[in-house]
């Protein structure tokens, strides 16, 4: 195939961003509650060091 | 003529927007300071950094300057993105430059150069940083404005409108939840982006073909358009300015690096960026495809920046116009989020640093940096009305980058690797590096200088900036004299 070296970095684009894409979404989903909890955690300990 | 079905496509774009509106301001209540505003109180995991890298890294405008890319120079346009991805896979898997960067706990660069150099190199970083940070942005509003109108077949008059309403939603979540807010819904514009990316990559492969796409460039550019050393408007000098270019803004991007600095660690920020750097070649060359099928179908046209989006209006069925359309709107506003949030995060750190003479409360820190924001709104507002763009959009990036680019990326690998490296070197080569490309820019528009401009070249302009640059720093560092070295911070 002519020009072989863009068809494949094509395709591997194509294949690789929907893969990524799902995998991202879910993982991404569980750092962002796990985020959230931890700031969350943050600020109540510093709200009972304020109060003590 | 579009296809965009105002019911149908507007629906879907309307509830993109009111779901993402809501996520940005629900996380506003976790704002209690301002480590949490600028850098999300340093938590962000490995997913959430690349859905936010990525989203942030590609907008309208992006999706615009490859395209264009993409038509004018096939294949052979997708260059940038292969060597930034190259640059981005090794820093990650080396954590050059940005495990020092991360270790020392700094929320910008200029704080870094300060333990280095001084405050008064960090005051000019600073300002250098957001002179050349804001001069790129500076285009995005009215490109993204431009896609948005041609595509869902808006009369041109109301441009203006779409700009300012899409600075004015961004906005108002970005001031109100800070980087917490951007990475949230940077999340959600990543997954919504990257699927109108992927369905309308696959459409324009099944109905044009790939063979079509391969004649069109083989007719238009010959070899060129698959190899960009034998390109007539490309050469081994748009390469080398390209690799520098790419090399540069892996390293001192702020954009990308708040990333790195937002991460919980430093492993997680290396790990950020060797897991997306193949998304670089994906901004490249997805939409440089979109590019060259607007050429296989329209043929020549006059503006071959708004080639792609009238192809889209047509090409695109409705339903899957109002996924496009919502998947730009996320790339776009992603982008104008984090880079708002990033250049206010410089303003704030390091250019008011001087007049912070006591440490603020968290409260007042939290409303200049609100403040800062809704300011850069209204320049990019102004700028972006104001502002004629002329050539490619790509080289205008390139050449508004490089202001920064070349002496920051000088400074902060003397500031990590060169025991001999002081304050004199780092002036000299911000004074350099700034001057080469303001002056380009300014002929570029001067008609006696216009000329001479264009012999020249962008990137010649760009290679001797990055190369006067890093010799400033050396021959600077070297003149001063060792005792003056010793006495003050460098």
């Amino acid at each position: 195939m002519q020009h072989w070296f863009w068809w494949a970095l094509t395709a591997a684009c194509v294949i690789w961003y929907s893969t990524i894409t799902v995998y991202v979404a879910i993982k991404g989903a569980k750092d962002i509650k796990n985020m959230l909890a931890r700031l969350d955690a943050q600020s109540r300990n510093e709200k009972e060091v304020e109060e003590s | 003529m579009t296809n965009f079905n105002w019911l149908l496509d507007g629906s879907i774009v309307g509830l993109y927007l009111l779901v993402t509106m809501v996520a940005g301001l629900m996380v506003r209540k976790y704002v209690g300071k301002v480590e949490h505003f600028l850098v999300a109180g340093r938590e962000m995991d490995v997913y959430l950094g690349i859905a936010s890298l990525a989203a942030t890294e590609f907008g309208i405008v992006t999706c615009m300057y490859t395209a264009q890319n993409g038509y004018e120079k096939g294949f052979a346009g997708a260059t940038p993105g292969i060597l930034m991805a190259i640059a981005m896979a090794a820093v990650g898997l080396t954590g050059f430059v940005i495990k020092p960067l991360r270790d020392s706990g700094v929320i910008t660069i200029p704080e870094l150069l300060d333990k280095r150099f001084g405050p008064r190199v960090r005051w000019a970083a600073g300002v250098v940083i957001v002179l050349g940070g804001l001069l790129n942005m500076g285009v995005f509003l009215r490109t993204g404005g431009q896609f948005l109108v041609l595509v869902a077949g808006l009369d041109v008059r109301y441009l203006e409108i779409m700009m300012t309403a899409l600075l004015v939603g961004v906005a108002v979540y970005t001031i109100l939840g800070g980087m917490l807010s951007v990475l949230v819904t940077d999340f959600l514009q990543f997954v919504v982006m990257s699927l109108g990316l992927i369905l309308v990559t696959i459409l324009i492969l099944m109905n044009v073909g790939w063979e079509r796409l391969v004649t069109t460039v083989e007719t238009h550019y010959g070899p060129g358009g698959f190899n960009p050393f034998v390109n007539p408007t490309m050469g081994w000098q748009y390469v080398l300015f390209n690799l520098m270019l790419n090399t540069a803004a892996v390293l001192t991007w702020q954009t990308i690096i708040a990333r790195v600095l937002a991460a919980k660690d430093t492993k997680t920020g290396r790990k950020v960026y060797t897991r997306t750097s193949f998304f670089f070649v994906c901004r490249f060359l997805i939409p440089g495809i979109w590019g060259i099928a607007a050429l296989a179908t329209l043929g020549p046209v006059g503006n071959t920046l708004e080639a792609m989006p009238r192809f889209l209006s047509t090409a695109v069925p409705a339903g899957l116009m109002g996924i496009l359309v919502a998947a730009m709107l996320a790339a776009d506003m992603s982008t104008d989020s984090s880079y708002m949030l990033t250049w206010c995060s410089v303003i704030y750190n390091d250019i008011l640093a001087p007049f912070r003479k006591k440490p603020w409360s968290e409260r007042k820190g939290l409303f200049w940096n609100r403040t800062i924001i809704a300011l850069i709104g209204i320049f990019l507002l102004l700028y972006g009305l104001w502002y004629p763009l002329k050539g490619d959009l790509w080289t205008y990036l390139g050449v508004t980058g490089t202001i920064y680019l070349a002496s920051i990326s000088v400074l902060l690998i003397a500031c990590c690797y060169w025991k001999r490296a002081n304050s004199w070197g780092a002036v000299a080569s911000i004074v350099v590096s700034a001057a080469i490309p303001i002056s380009y820019l300014v002929m570029e528009q001067l008609p006696s200088t216009a000329a001479l401009a264009k012999t020249i070249g962008p990137y010649y302009s760009g290679i001797a900036t990055y190369l006067l640059s890093g010799a400033a720093m050396v021959i600077g560092s070297l003149i001063k004299p060792k005792a003056l070295s010793r006495e003050g911070v460098a």
